[in-house]
């Protein structure tokens, strides 16, 4: 049941975020698998072009081999059946058998049968107009001989040999010889036909080659640029992370100097016996008391940093009613609100759902946007608003819990936006107004709103202030019963 | 045991396709067989086709239309040659179809073919207007005795 009850937290926090904002979470934190993948995508792609031109290639040269072997097989069967059926022919003129001559006769009238269909297969198969205009004289001119091959055989079985040899001379030979002529242009045609084919394939090829180069220059300069970029990436965060650890030690440094120093000289002044009387005692105290309870917070924002950057801190996850959480932060930060001099004004709207979150963490995260309202909150209007409500989920039906801290301070510029969550951050504007912090509030507040499934949104002008809104999900169905039924935590969530 | 007389089949005159002859009476068969005329009315030689001495058809032929015997049809052929009144001896072959087969090779032939032999390569002649299968018709082939 826990489990379930955690995958479906999880699940619609992720889908409560917008689409743009999931997208970019996303590339920003598998830039180096993206380069990769459209590295990978790239290559594919034309590798698939390349692939593509192979076969036709191939296909082509498979093409031009069998229509050259089948046409060189073709002519060489025409011309060895046009040769058979007169060969055949005369042969019938070496015997006086008439039942050989009949067999001559017969094994001409089959070879030439052959001849036929060898040329209505060459005219059925022709798809230029050379080739059907060949076919066709062929026809013709093969017809011219047979009806002369005819009148022979006749003579030849008759017994005329003298005149059968006389019309073969006459009329056959010069029938048969433009028969010959006619198949030497169908090769001369086959051997253009292939002669060009030839050539398509060589530019196939050439194309090919010339893609295959491309891709092979293409992928490599990817490969280079993915690489470069992805060390650029690395390089750069590196050397941001360490400047903004740099920087940060200094801002802790600077922080926990000051009240040390205050502590050192207060206690120096109390050893020396400077100190005297009740009320002097009392106001030492106060500021001992004061500077050390601000280098204990910041030292344990810096450790609560430290945990959630290492994945370990964990809330346990429960349906909560949020306005007692408003009254303890209130009343948790009434002193340091006074002191500075603010304001808080809860605006509560009334019958608040439960929400689902950690108390601790909801508080955490409330303390540093106070902290930061009162701390950027500016001299004009010392009024912080904090603001509890429902409204709509961007995306979808449901509905959601919004607890907003407003100040109407020097607010945030537009371009700086994007970064005030990164951890170690600070606005150029507030360190040349000295403004002390360490750059982590918002980013561990941020850290907090999404390790409890919800998430932190800000909306602020310049001069007009700030608004930071925890987003929180409302307990629904099953959390509500479980709620009410169930007193200790009901699941537990790691970021 | 009593000797049956043997089934006769019809023997069918046949010339070449081309050839325009429908039908012949009993004697121009006779001239044409014994080499007495050497061309057809379309100008084209006639040439004779007949089967080896001692086939049943030839002697049908002999002995029905010629009305001679092997010896004097032979005898009658060398006179013919022999003082040039017949210019061609008659063609010898073996078998039905290579009389078929010469017949259909050369437009000006003639010859005879039992009734079963016939196919559509060669061209039947009436014979005093009467095929093959008509009543009356008078050329037939004794097949051999059966016991």
């Amino acid at each position: 049941m826990r489990g379930l009850l955690k995958f479906g937290i999880k699940v619609r926090a992720f889908y409560r975020a917008p689409i743009w904002r999931r997208i970019l979470n996303f590339v920003s934190r598998h830039n180096a698998i993206i380069l990769l993948l459209t590295v990978c995508c790239g290559a594919t792609t034309i590798g698939t072009f390349v692939v593509r031109d192979m076969r036709e290639a191939n296909i082509e040269a498979e093409e031009i081999y069998t229509r050259s072997v089948h046409g060189l097989q073709r002519i060489g069967e025409l011309q060895y059946y046009t040769q058979e059926t007169r060969r055949a022919t005369l042969y019938a003129l070496t015997t006086s058998d008439s039942n050989f001559q009949v067999e001559y006769a017969d094994q001409s009238r089959a070879a030439d049968q052959r001849v036929k269909d060898g040329i209505a297969e060459y005219a059925r198969q022709g798809e230029q107009p050379a080739e059907k205009d060949l076919a066709n004289r062929l026809t013709i001119d093969w017809e011219k001989y047979l009806s002369v091959r005819d009148e022979v055989l006749a003579s030849i079985l008759e017994g005329s040999t003298k005149e059968a040899v006389s019309l073969d001379l006459s009329k056959g030979v010069p029938a048969f010889e433009l028969v010959r002529q006619d198949l030497n242009e169908v090769k001369g045609l086959y051997e253009q036909d292939a002669a060009r084919r030839q050539a398509n394939l060589v530019t196939v090829s050439r194309s090919s080659t010339s893609r295959l180069i491309g891709f092979l220059c293409f992928t490599f300069l990817l490969s280079i640029a993915a690489v470069w970029a992805i060390q650029r990436s690395r390089v750069l965060s590196t050397v941001q992370l360490a400047k903004l650890q740099m920087e940060f030690v200094a801002s802790v440094s600077h922080e926990l100097r000051t009240p040390l120093s205050v502590l050192r000289s207060a206690a120096d002044n109390l050893a020396d016996g400077l100190v005297e009387g009740k009320t002097a005692l009392r106001r030492y105290g106060a500021i001992l008391q004061h500077q050390s309870r601000s280098m204990g917070e910041l030292v344990d924002q810096i450790l609560l940093f430290a945990s959630t950057e290492d994945g370990k801190n964990r809330y346990s996850l429960r349906p909560l009613e949020v306005t007692p959480i408003i009254e303890s932060i209130r009343a948790d930060t009434e002193t340091l609100v006074k002191e500075a001099g603010f304001t808080l004004d809860p605006i509560i709207e009334p019958d608040l759902p439960l929400a689902v979150g950690d108390r601790t963490g909801i508080m955490q995260c409330l303390h540093n946007l106070i902290g930061n309202a009162v701390k950027y909150g500016g001299d004009a209007d010392k009024r912080i608003v904090l603001r509890v409500d429902t409204a709509p989920l961007e995306r979808g039906s449901d509905r959601e819990l919004r607890i907003a801290v407003s100040d109407h301070g020097m607010g945030i510029e537009s371009s700086e936006l994007a970064r005030i969550f990164d951890p170690f951050y600070r606005s150029p504007r507030v360190q040349a107004v000295q403004i002390h912090g360490t750059g982590l509030g918002l980013s561990l507040a941020k850290r907090i709103a999404e390790s409890m499934g919800g998430r932190l949104s800000v909306v602020s002008g310049l001069s007009t202030g700030s608004t930071f809104t925890l987003h929180l999900q409302i307990a629904k169905g099953q959390e509500m019963t479980m709620a009410t039924t169930v007193s200790r935590p009901m699941s537990s969530f790691t970021r | 045991m009593a000797e049956l007389t043997p089934p006769s089949e019809p023997l069918a005159i046949v010339v070449n396709r081309s050839n325009p002859l429908d039908n012949l009476s009993s004697a121009e068969l006779h001239t044409i067989f014994l080499g007495g005329r050497g061309y057809w009315t379309n100008g084209r030689r006639i040439t004779l086709v007949m089967r080896e001495p001692g086939e049943p058809e030839r002697k049908t032929i002999l002995r029905d239309v010629c009305g001679m015997d092997e010896e004097q049809f032979k005898t009658h052929f060398l006179r013919g040659l022999y003082t040039g009144e017949i210019l061609v001896s008659p063609k010898i072959l073996a078998t039905p179809s290579g009389v078929r087969k010469f017949i259909f090779n050369v437009p000006g032939a003639i010859g005879y073919l039992r009734i079963s032999d016939v196919d559509a390569t060669v061209k039947v002649v009436r014979l005093n207007e009467l095929l093959p299968e008509d009543k009356g018709y008078r050329l037939h082939v004794q097949n051999q005795a059966v016991n």
